[in-house]
């Protein structure tokens, strides 16, 4: 068993080019594949990430996302007293009402213009969203038309550097810093104060309710008593469950990755097919002889599947090399939830690492599954005439 | 024996080579076409005359933020303008579907807005029930074929964007738009299901000519200058310009993959042709003893490559025309994509590659050649 595995990985090195050029093609096409779905990845990761296990999401029944969500002033003076929400040292309780509105904005490199997420949030909100930090400047002053940038937002939009304003509308506002969300949704967005948010943008209503709770079961009734009122038509989640769904833009990537993995595996496995029966085809007489000293055909044909596996493992191993290489790295596209520009990092999972691996292994077989029964079938005598 | 009949005979010599090799060019050619055309159908591509007399104008703020109705006063008067009606996207969430609605709804002013949909065809009297039905609608044949709506039928919306819920009855069923899925109602009902803000989304703008539709553009950015909701009127083309704009690093990524798609498909062919000449390598030292010329040899290799590389983009490129002409990708994708079309000029691209890779992939085996004395080329045995 030995020397046919043996016989066939030096043989893959005495052919070293159609080898590599095997290689690399499944490495290419494993590179394609963990690419798109590390974006997804990375998009389903910077919403995961969001939140805070004690707070609960309030937005308006239908309404996808916050910021297409309205709900009224006066339910924020109803749900403010409800006895299930947290208070602090002062005796308020703990709900933060948000303005979440759309601006378009110039893009920093002059190749148009996108939507960006603005959150009008009080010093109530700030509290409830620790995982967002100050990494410049200073935060905004209340009743000033002051804003903080996410820092990442900031690589991408033109006048986001702190000093500079920019215009929306009428209204013109003055980067006084830079937010960091730690790799969650919040890196999307830019605060500023809630009351001049609204008045900038002429909102009566708010677009979401945060609430902090003491403990699950309070969690778990303050949803049953939102829901339930008959007064509202309001819908009450953990915010981390809200964040967890907002995924929609994943699926396309997912489904774009897929399909081009897929296609591409189909060349792949015909390149490799091509390679592998050149292969035995160049080796006739040799495996004539592995025959007539007494080897099996299924060992024939198992040292040719490994050498098969082995190489397409180690395009695999390429091809995740090659992707894990932009691994981290920040780009963006609109979300459909939020109808904003979403920043997220291209996110190689380990569980993405073996699906490339896996998918690699499985071209590899499949494209020498023929080329080796072929190599078994050959009659000992004809394959030792060969030249 | 000629020239030509040499040639093909070599080529088709080890038939499961050629086809495989062939086979895996048309895939990868087949992949490269399919992303131009995604890419294409992304950057939106419809251009008819209707839609260059179209302007849309929104809030300058964003598309979200909406427009007073009060401004219709003073677009009317606007010079060079030859209809005009509010056009808001409602984004309800329609009862049969689950979590995405992929057709749009827009609340339109049915009495204005018919020179803005000219090419919609409906028959009269449907047009003229919706007219008088404040709480009707009219319905793409797309979407009425796909949730198997008729005329009467009643479609429940949930208010997604606008906090209402919406009930419409069907009064008409129109088609031969660019894009036949859109539900179209009264802009009145909704501004009483919303307790009349007196807000619009959008205006939609018919310019009176081509030639006037710049200038009308720039009038109306000029008469809401410096009042509380500023606007921005721009060309459909532009607009929907704008919306590539917000998809930021997508395309990129397309143009990306394509190239690494063509790098891979490269890698191939140049393999597959090493190794078809390496087997022949006796054969070409023995044609040279014969006295064949070295640029000879040169054009039979090339020849072959160029050859498969050919036939390769011929079923892959052509298979994409044919297979895209002939499905309804607008059925299939649930209107995802629209036109999904293979242009000339894609086929051509697909052709150059194809091309330019057969002579790629001849260049190492021609070096091979061109390097071995007769001597070594019969000495090789394999």
């Amino acid at each position: 068993m030995a020397l046919p595995i043996k016989y066939s990985f030096r043989n893959a090195l005495v052919r070293w080019r159609s080898t590599l050029a095997t290689v690399l093609g499944i490495g290419l096409v494993v590179f394609v594949f963990v690419l798109l779905q590390s974006l997804a990845a990375g998009i389903e990761k910077s919403s995961s990430n969001t939140g805070d296990k004690r707070n609960v999401m309030i937005v308006r029944k239908g309404s996808t996302a916050e910021s297409s969500s309205l709900i009224s002033r006066e339910n924020l003076q109803q749900i403010r007293y409800f006895e299930e929400i947290a208070r602090n040292e002062a005796g308020e309780a703990v709900i933060s009402a948000d303005v979440l509105a759309l601006v378009s904005l110039p893009r920093r490199d002059n190749s148009g213009e996108a939507n960006v997420l603005l959150r009008g949030v009080s010093a109530r909100g700030m509290e409830l969203r620790l995982q967002v930090t100050l990494v410049a400047g200073r935060w905004f002053t209340p009743g000033k038309r002051e804003i903080v940038v996410s820092a990442k937002l900031a690589k991408r939009f033109a006048n986001f550097d702190i000093g500079q304003s920019f215009k929306s509308g009428s209204a013109t506002f003055t980067v006084v810093g830079w937010l960091d969300g730690q790799g969650s949704a919040f890196d999307s967005e830019c605060w500023m104060d809630a009351d001049e948010c609204r008045a900038v943008f002429e909102r009566d209503m708010y677009s979401s309710f945060l609430a902090r709770v003491p403990d699950e079961r309070a969690m778990s009734n303050l949803v049953a008593r939102v829901e339930g009122d008959r007064r509202f038509k309001l819908k009450a989640e953990s915010e981390v469950e809200y964040y967890r769904k907002q995924t929609m833009t994943a699926a396309p990537i997912k489904w774009l990755g897929g399909f081009l993995a897929v296609m591409m595996s189909v060349g792949a496995v015909f390149a490799a097919m091509n390679t592998m029966y050149a292969a035995v085809g160049a080796r006739t007489r040799e495996i004539g002889t592995l025959r007539v000293l007494g080897f099996r055909r299924r060992s024939v044909v198992l040292a040719l599947l490994l050498e098969g596996a082995l190489l397409a493992l180690i395009g695999g191993v390429l091809g995740c090399t090659l992707a894990f290489y932009w691994n981290g790295y920040t780009t963006a596209t609109m979300g459909f939830e939020t109808f904003s520009e979403i920043v997220f990092q291209f996110t190689v999972t380990p569980g993405l690492v073996v699906k490339g691996l896996v998918f690699a292994v499985v071209v590899g077989i499949i494209g020498t599954l023929l080329p080796a029964i072929r190599a078994s079938r050959l009659p000992v005598i004809e394959a030792l005439k060969a030249i | 024996m000629t020239l030509g009949t040499f040639i093909l005979k070599n080529a088709l010599r080890n038939k499961r080579r050629a086809t495989l090799s062939v086979l895996s060019v048309a895939v990868s050619l087949f992949l490269l076409v399919t992303l131009q055309v995604a890419l294409r159908e992304l950057m939106n591509p419809i251009n008819d005359e209707g839609s260059s007399l179209r302007i849309i104008v929104r809030n300058k703020v964003s598309l979200a933020q909406p427009l007073p109705a009060r401004q219709l006063q003073v677009l009317e008067r606007i010079e060079g303008i030859a209809a005009v009606s509010p056009f808001s996207f409602y984004g309800g969430l329609y009862k049969g579907d689950e979590k995405f609605t992929s057709f749009a709804q827009f609340a339109v002013d049915p009495a204005r807005c018919g020179p803005l949909i000219a090419d919609a065809k409906i028959p009269k009297e449907q047009a003229e029930a919706w007219l008088a039905d404040r709480t009707s609608c009219i319905v793409g044949k797309m979407t009425a074929d796909r949730y198997k709506l008729k005329i009467g039928d009643r479609m429940q919306f949930t208010g997604q964007i606008y906090p209402c819920d919406l009930e419409l009855k069907i009064a008409g069923i129109y088609q031969g738009t660019a894009d036949d899925r859109n539900v179209m109602f009264h802009q009145a009902y909704l501004d009483e299901s919303l307790g009349n803000p007196g807000t619009v989304g959008t205006w939609w703008v018919r310019a009176a000519s081509i030639e006037e539709a710049p200038l009308v553009t720039d009038r109306i950015n000029k008469a809401f200058a410096n009042s509380s909701a500023e606007v921005r009127a721009e060309s459909e083309r532009a607009f929907v310009l704008g919306f590539v704009s917000m998809w930021a690093n997508i395309k990129t990524l397309i143009t990306g993959i394509s190239i690494v798609v063509v790098f891979a498909l490269l890698l191939v062919t140049v393999s597959t042709m090493s190794m078809a000449i390496r087997e022949r390598f006796r054969e070409l030292a023995i044609l040279k003893a014969l006295g064949f010329r070295r640029r000879e040899l040169f054009a039979f290799i090339l020849a072959e490559s160029f050859g498969l590389a050919m036939s390769g983009a011929l079923v892959g490129a052509g298979g994409a025309w044919l297979v895209f002409n002939n499905l309804n990708i607008q059925k299939m994708t649930n209107g995802m994509f629209i036109l999904f079309e293979v242009t000339p000029r894609m086929l051509g691209f697909g052709m150059a590659v194809a091309a330019a890779l057969g002579l790629l992939a001849a260049l190492v085996p021609m070096i091979a050649v061109a390097r071995t004395s007769v001597v070594q080329g019969l000495k090789t045995l394999d």
